[in-house]
């Protein structure tokens, strides 16, 4: 009757997400003191009826035995003596866990907190006469009182419990998150608890055109930063302004930069100059390169080995579960032609599974539904066993790449975070690249995990949500999985007759010295597919304000020779090679002054939202060049430019902005 | 009545406990007879299938979970009305499918507020962005069918019980199991 083609067939293939551990222990808890309940009622009830009946009496001395042996049994770890800790904590755990998504170390959960314990102070109030009964009970009784804290609790919690079923009551309201803009704190509160690790740039300086002309600098897909200060917004947070890395979040964003048409030509760049949003007497060098991208059948085979952290820090409900679920995205995209290999550290590494085609959804999918946190982690291993791996499956053409899903707390096996970027590089050199995807917060070590995929010709993603994993694993698979030009640096001539100053936004971390721009031994970031990267330069035209160094009174500067090109702002150069090439080919393009716009608005949509973007970020890194543009003035812009946005995330962007503006107020 | 609870010694029944060597059955009874421990290996046992068939029938994960626990609470209660005719796990399901229900008739009266929370919760809970993307169409136009043809498909193909098991657990006949599929294929004509 039914068939095997059947196509409602796909509805058993839908897998739930995991439950949350913090709502199964607490369900389990409060269906045992119902049973308690239950229990005591019936045999109320009994006592009522035969009194004295010895059934009666062996039934309560097995329903004491048993509740010990429950607790020894389970192990349900009850590490709070008082009836607070134990119903208070895992509420605000669980709390933490199913709204936020954050650490269980996010301070908003204190705030929210405060409001149960009023909810529950009435409640408490009530259950102390319980309390206490339970407490002197439990000294009286010898055999229990020599048991350590652990019973003694859970013979409080079901005394109270069982008498006073508000505290159940609580935990049902509790369960609905109340609305982010209820309990946003009045004060800008910066996430200092959490042990996440950024290491610390200062802000891009200001050059003078006349003694430095050269810029240059590598460039960066990148785009976790942009993820992780989002989700420090949503919680309420103003992020901490080493993790706002400006280009990050300006090339977070897809721009309509014009594309090349053909695969000979992997990118486009498209070039504007226009006034400053923040600064009326400077102007914006607004660099758009677009990468090509190819029709989905002329993708080379992928051979990925997922390398996945399964430490116990992993265990939460944006960390494991959402990997596995992102992974299962991926694997949409991909056919018979890919092979997936699956590797797990944590305090041993494990091959989970060989490689395999990636048209076995099932198998693939029930190896990695296997998965589950626990244990230390040892990275090095892991990575170690997932290179080996991929170099198995590899094949000529073919892209081979290993997929590193961490939370990024790395106890690296390999003697020492240098080792393992050296071994890594090596492992590049071979053709194997590597991807880091971050998840979760808490202990994001953001420094390494960009360090390996720098150094692994590779990129990293932060990926706080599902519809973030869409977009990395799904919407732009192409992107992250196929590189179309790799080593991209960029190096641009100012003239110093025209521009005074200049000053690079964003790209600290990808600063390269003049002379490796030539240099092809120089590594440098990667385009993927259909990729778009976003530079911009602040400069200040010769005669303008807001020159910001004067002359020198006691010698003359290094003569600027007049050679009359007074029509030329820069010389932009761009070089790059082709993924399978060791040489690399060359870009110069003049840009022109007089093809200048005197007014934003006269730009394409594409560029101003990408000048929005730069301002917020600056604006959340407490820059001192785009101070003056007020939150109001950087959502305004980025409302006017917002375009198409097919999937929202320019929609997404201009309500960040709003979130902060008012943090910030 | 409280029935005769299967424990011989204490010794013996916590070994078997530990064993998990109990069936079901036999752990009703126990937990019946106010066995604690065995109550909670029942529960531990099936939490995964009730917050599964939760998850199936509701596609969002924090209503699944509460449906689950509303479930386990319930189970405290009226565990001592199985009669072992059925398996117990059809039993269950039949719980779950009446507790899911009731959620979802509670849901329409909190219409308004569960609106006003949506734009919240949209963004924090992947269940809400999943469904979204994964099957969303078929499930959803799954979830909207007649109420019992959507236990018949859910059942026959989300969980992938023949149909004698799913006559058993919606208390009608084989035949009848198969006119709700039949029917709720007509109506899914479209996607299918």
């Amino acid at each position: 009757m039914i068939k095997k083609t059947d196509k409602l067939d796909i509805l058993k293939n839908a897998d739930s997400p995991e439950p949350s551990k913090t709502r199964r222990a607490q369900n389990l808890e409060a269906a045992m003191l119902a049973f308690d309940k239950e229990q005591q009622e019936q045999l109320k009830q009994k006592n009522k009826n035969f009194q004295g009946n010895g059934l009666v009496r062996r039934l309560m001395s097995i329903f004491n035995f048993s509740k010990r042996t429950f607790i020894m049994d389970m192990r349900i770890p009850l590490g709070g003596v008082a009836i607070i800790g134990l119903v208070l904590l895992p509420l605000a755990l669980m709390y933490n866990s199913s709204t936020s998504l954050t650490g269980l170390n996010s301070p908003l959960g204190q705030p929210v907190q405060e409001n149960k314990d009023m909810q529950l102070s009435e409640n408490l109030t009530k259950e102390k006469p319980a309390k206490l009964e339970g407490r002197t009970r439990s000294e009286n009784d010898g055999a229990i009182a020599l048991d350590s804290a652990a019973p003694v609790a859970e013979s409080e919690v079901s005394e109270a419990a069982v008498s006073n079923p508000a505290v159940q009551m609580t935990s049902k309201i509790a369960q609905r998150p109340e609305p982010l803009g209820r309990i946003a704190p009045t004060s800008v509160m910066v996430n200092e608890q959490s042990g996440d690790r950024f290491s610390s740039e200062d802000e891009s300086s200001l050059f003078i055109t006349a003694q430095t002309p050269v810029s240059t600098f590598s460039i960066d897909v990148d785009t976790a930063s942009y993820t992780y200060v989002r989700s420090q917004l949503e919680n309420g947070l103003m992020p901490n302004l080493n993790a706002v890395r400006i280009e990050e979040m300006v090339n977070y964003f897809s721009y309509g930069y014009q594309a090349p048409t053909s695969a000979n030509v992997p990118f486009m760049q498209s070039v504007e100059v226009y006034p400053t949003p923040w600064n009326e007497a400077t102007k914006l060098l607004h660099i758009g390169i677009k990468g090509f991208t190819p029709e989905l059948s002329e993708r080379p085979k992928s051979n990925l080995v997922l390398l996945i952290d399964t430490s116990g820090s992993m265990n939460a409900p944006d960390k494991l579960p959402l990997l596995k679920r992102s992974f299962s995205l991926l694997l949409n995209q991909l056919d018979e032609n890919d092979t997936i290999s699956i590797v797990a550290y944590a305090g041993s590494a494990g091959v989970v599974l060989e490689p395999t085609k990636a048209s076995e959804k099932r198998k693939i999918l029930r190896s990695l539904e296997r998965l589950s946190a626990g244990g230390s982690t040892a990275g090095g291993q892991g990575i170690e066993l997932a290179y080996e791996l991929a170099d198995e499956a590899k094949s000529d053409g073919s892209n081979n790449r290993v997929i590193l899903a961490t939370d990024g707390d790395f106890n690296v096996g390999i003697s020492s975070p240098d080792a393992l970027k050296g071994f890594i590089e090596k492992k590049r050199d071979d053709g194997i690249s590597l991807s880091v995807l971050g998840f979760g917060t808490g202990n994001y070590n953001d420094e390494l995990m960009q360090a390996l995929a720098q150094n692994g010709n590779g990129n990293a993603f932060y990926i706080d949500s599902f519809l973030e994993a869409k977009k990395v694993l799904s919407e732009e698979v192409l992107g992250t999985l196929m590189t179309i030009a790799k080593d991209v640096k960029i190096q641009v001539e100012f003239n110093p007759l025209t521009v005074a100053e200049y000053r690079l936004v964003g790209y600290e971390t990808r600063a390269l010295k003049r002379e490796d721009f030539n240099n092809d031994k120089v590594d440098a970031g990667d385009i993927g597919a259909g990729h778009s990267v976003t530079a911009i330069y602040e400069i200040t035209p010769v005669g303008s304000s807001a020159i910001s160094v004067d002359a020198l009174r006691y010698q003359n500067e290094k003569p600027v020779v007049d050679n009359g090109n007074k029509q030329e702002y820069a010389f932009l150069k761009l070089r790059y090679k082709l993924p399978n090439e060791d040489k690399s080919k060359l870009i110069e393009v003049p840009i022109r002054v007089d093809a200048a716009k005197d007014n934003i608005a006269d730009i394409s949509p594409e560029f101003r939202f990408g000048a929005s973007v730069a301002a917020f970020a600056q604006k959340l890194r407490g820059s001192n060049y785009a101070d003056n543009m007020s939150y109001d003035d950087i959502e305004a812009l980025a409302r006017g430019s917002k375009g198409e946005d097919r999937f929202g995330y320019r929609a997404e962007f201009i309500s960040l902005v709003d979130i902060a503006n008012s943090l910030s107020k | 009545m409280i029935k005769n609870p299967t424990l011989k010694s204490k010794d013996e029944t916590e070994q078997a406990l530990n064993d998990k060597e109990l069936g079901d059955a036999e752990l009703v009874d126990a937990a019946v007879g106010g066995n604690r421990a065995a109550f909670a290996i029942l529960l531990e046992r099936h939490y995964m299938l009730i917050y599964k068939i939760a998850y199936q029938w509701l596609g969002h994960q924090s209503d699944a979970e509460d449906v689950t626990q509303e479930v386990c609470l319930k189970l405290a209660k009226v565990l001592k009305s199985f009669d072992g005719r059925a398996k117990f796990s059809s039993w269950l399901y039949r719980i779950v499918l009446n507790v899911v229900r009731d959620m979802q008739r509670s849901r329409v009266r909190q219409n308004k507020r569960h609106i006003a929370l949506k734009d919240i919760t949209q963004a924090n809970f992947p269940a809400n962005q999943e469904e979204a993307t994964t099957y969303s169409q078929m499930w959803q136009a799954v979830r909207k069918l007649p109420q019992k043809q959507c236990d018949a498909v859910l059942l026959v193909y989300g969980q992938e019980l023949n149909h004698f098991e799913v006559a058993q657990i919606m208390d009608v006949k084989e035949s009848t199991v198969s006119w709700y599929v039949m029917e709720a294929k007509k109506s899914l004509k479209g996607l299918l």
